[in-house]
């Protein structure tokens, strides 16, 4: 199995939570910003000598819930501190920008980390598109319309121009190309089976957040695998990359003691106004194409805030626990849902760096060895 | 935009009839090897130009001329036909079959065109690759369109579209790749639009790299939604596409303001 570092970077002082979005920023802190950035990203350099395959980062907008605007910058700090571990950006929030400057910038870290790239596209949750100015209903179309043109860009050996409903350019030819051929691999995430089938039609690999139970998480896997092979490709374990809120602790009771109030600041405090701005865009928009798949992302996510940290273990949505406990966890997500990568998302809202580093100890000594074989 | 009208001229090697509308320069229009139809794109077009759109000799009924067996000599009677009936320069733009024409054209009579469009010309298929020939409709369409649905309805019998595909043939003499061809590209003057369907799924994505890298002022542009026959797969942006490109030449790559 591969194992893959992610951070957040959540900002972990909030003494109250916004009530509406977007949350205020007057207590933003320069000088403490600065304090975190150095923290959270040495944290994530150290992910290599921790044994993690792969380091990662996501991109979030107008929110005390994460303060990465853009991984690709981290992304290239990590490029620089590092020398072999993967640096997987998962991912630039696609519809909301440039595809071409998405290409360009990560052809750059392709090149400056010496082909070391994983190359994720995500559509995002529904609150970004206000924060971007998109039309929340035009998201399907421009993902797949924006990641067919960057492939291109990637690839095409001769300058070419390019007309698709929502971009036009007219002379494409990216300097530099990426140094991986014929590009690298890219990850697509998906939650419910009609985002399975897009990921599977583009034969990228699968990545899974937030997972409400395994059984739904093991209906989208299956369509992703169905479609994929309907295109030619047969998904492999490692194809399957499933993110966890992760707290490994010296004893479960010392995880849950740590989980518990750290999951109530993120699901509490940090997540507070994205619920309001995502109400507000699932009532006014087609974000999702049909009544079902947003009853499902509006349900997975009450469903993970109101469960109790022990239901939470039980579903299969976190990693929590001593060492033992947790190779017996991810075993299950190996066993139940064939997934042979899982990412470890372990600063959770304001959990001290400190366990989060001690949680990376105990991953490297006492959890990986015994399921990296798997 | 105006409708067609239909004429015919007389050139040495025999009759060409044509279908004429708009007004403008003018702009000759080559069909694709299932004979002339006119898309949304080329009824767009006749609001700027005088749409010129010759049924190839042995298509629609039409008598063949002896003298004219090959995509050769088919450029050559179209050069006739500029010279004669046009008397200058004019853009050229052909669909698949009708492209291969104008790129013989373009090769060997550059002074007679102006701008070039091709939408994925034929004549550039290696003979090792397998290309699929479906017989049916249905898979003839999945084959050639990315939305089946915006086909233009057939008016022809089954027997008038066998007689335009074995016209279209008889033109290529069973040559799928024509080297000679390829190594003429880079005589064409001409500024040229190569468009691709991103679904192509009849020429191969190769023949677009070729094309762009040996015709000297070329822009080869993909159209995402857009199988082989563009001009009804995409007929809005291929339209603006088109007419952007005759309109402004190479200045087309820069964008314009938005006018309210």
């Amino acid at each position: 199995m591969q194992f893959t570092f992610f951070h957040l970077m959540p900002w972990p002082d909030l003494k109250e939570a916004p009530t509406e979005w977007p949350a205020p920023n007057a207590e933003f802190n320069g000088e403490r910003g600065t304090e975190l950035y150095d923290s959270y990203i040495s944290t994530m350099a150290d992910a290599e000598k921790y044994g993690f395959d792969w380091v990662a980062a996501n991109e979030h907008h107008y929110s005390p819930y994460s303060l990465m605007a853009n991984c690709n910058l981290v992304g290239a700090a990590l490029a620089q501190r590092t020398k072999s571990i993967k640096l997987a950006m998962l991912g630039n929030l696609l519809p909301l920008l440039n595809p071409i400057r998405v290409a360009e910038e990560y052809a750059m870290l392709d090149v400056m980390s010496g082909g070391r790239l994983v190359a994720g596209f995500v559509r995002g949750i529904p609150h970004e598109y206000i924060a971007y100015n998109v039309a929340p209903s035009e998201s399907r179309a421009r993902m797949r319309e924006a990641l067919a043109l960057i492939t291109k860009a990637w690839t095409e050996p001769e300058p070419f121009g390019w007309e698709s409903e929502h971009y036009q350019y007219r002379s494409v030819s990216i300097w530099p190309k990426p140094r991986q051929k014929p590009h690298p691999r890219i990850l697509l995430s998906a939650s419910n089976e009609e985002s399975a089938e897009f990921v599977g039609e583009h034969t990228a690999m699968l990545g899974m957040a937030l997972i409400a139970d395994l059984d739904s998480a093991l209906k989208a896997i299956e369509t992703y695998r169905r479609v994929a092979r309907g295109y030619g490709f047969d998904p492999s374990p490692d194809d399957i990359v499933i993110m966890q809120q992760a707290v490994i602790a010296d004893s479960d009771e010392q995880a849950r003691a740590l989980m518990e109030p750290a999951l109530k600041y993120f699901h509490g405090l940090l997540m507070r106004p994205q619920l309001d701005a995502q109400r507000i865009v699932l009532q006014k928009s087609r974000f999702f194409g049909t009544d079902t798949q947003r009853e499902h992302f509006v349900g997975r996510l009450s469903k993970l805030k109101a469960r109790t940290l022990e239901d939470q273990i039980e579903a299969g949505s976190v990693l929590c626990g001593s060492p033992e406990s947790v190779v017996k966890q991810i075993k299950r997500l190996r066993q139940h849902l064939g997934a042979g990568h899982v990412i470890l998302n372990m600063k959770i809202g304001n959990i001290a760096d400190s366990v989060v580093r001690r949680g990376m100890e105990l991953f490297r000594d006492r959890v990986r060895p015994h399921v990296a074989a798997l | 935009m105006d409708t067609f009208e239909t004429h015919e001229v007389s050139l040495s090697t025999g009759p060409l009839r044509l279908r004429i509308a708009g007004q403008g320069r003018p702009l000759l229009h080559l069909h694709s090897g299932a004979g002339p139809r006119v898309s949304p794109v080329v009824t767009a077009l006749t609001g700027r130009h005088r749409v010129i759109a010759p049924v190839t000799p042995a298509f629609d009924g039409t008598p063949a001329h002896p003298a004219v067996k090959d995509f050769e000599a088919l450029a050559d009677l179209y050069a006739e036909f500029i010279e004669k009936e046009i008397g200058e320069a004019c853009d050229v733009m052909g669909e698949s079959f009708g492209g291969r024409t104008a790129l013989w054209l373009a090769v060997k009579h550059p002074a007679l065109v102006d701008h070039l469009v091709l939408e994925g010309p034929t004549g550039f298929r290696q003979p090792t690759k397998d290309w699929p020939t479906p017989g049916d409709p249905i898979a003839r369409d999945r084959m050639l369109y990315a939305r089946p649905e915006r086909a233009p309805h057939e008016t022809r019998s089954a027997a008038e579209q066998a007689a335009n595909s074995k016209a279209a043939e008889g033109y290529a003499n069973g040559i799928t790749y024509e080297a000679k061809l390829a190594e003429r590209l880079p005589e064409i003057t001409a500024r040229t639009l190569i468009i691709m369907g991103h679904e192509e799924r009849v020429i191969p994505i190769e023949a677009g790299h070729l094309l762009k890298a040996r015709i000297r002022h070329s822009h080869l542009t993909y159209v995402f939604g857009a199988g082989h026959a563009v001009e009804f797969d995409q007929p809005k942006l291929v339209g603006q596409l088109v007419a952007d490109f005759l309109e402004r030449g190479e200045s087309f790559i820069v964008r314009e303001a938005d006018v309210a």
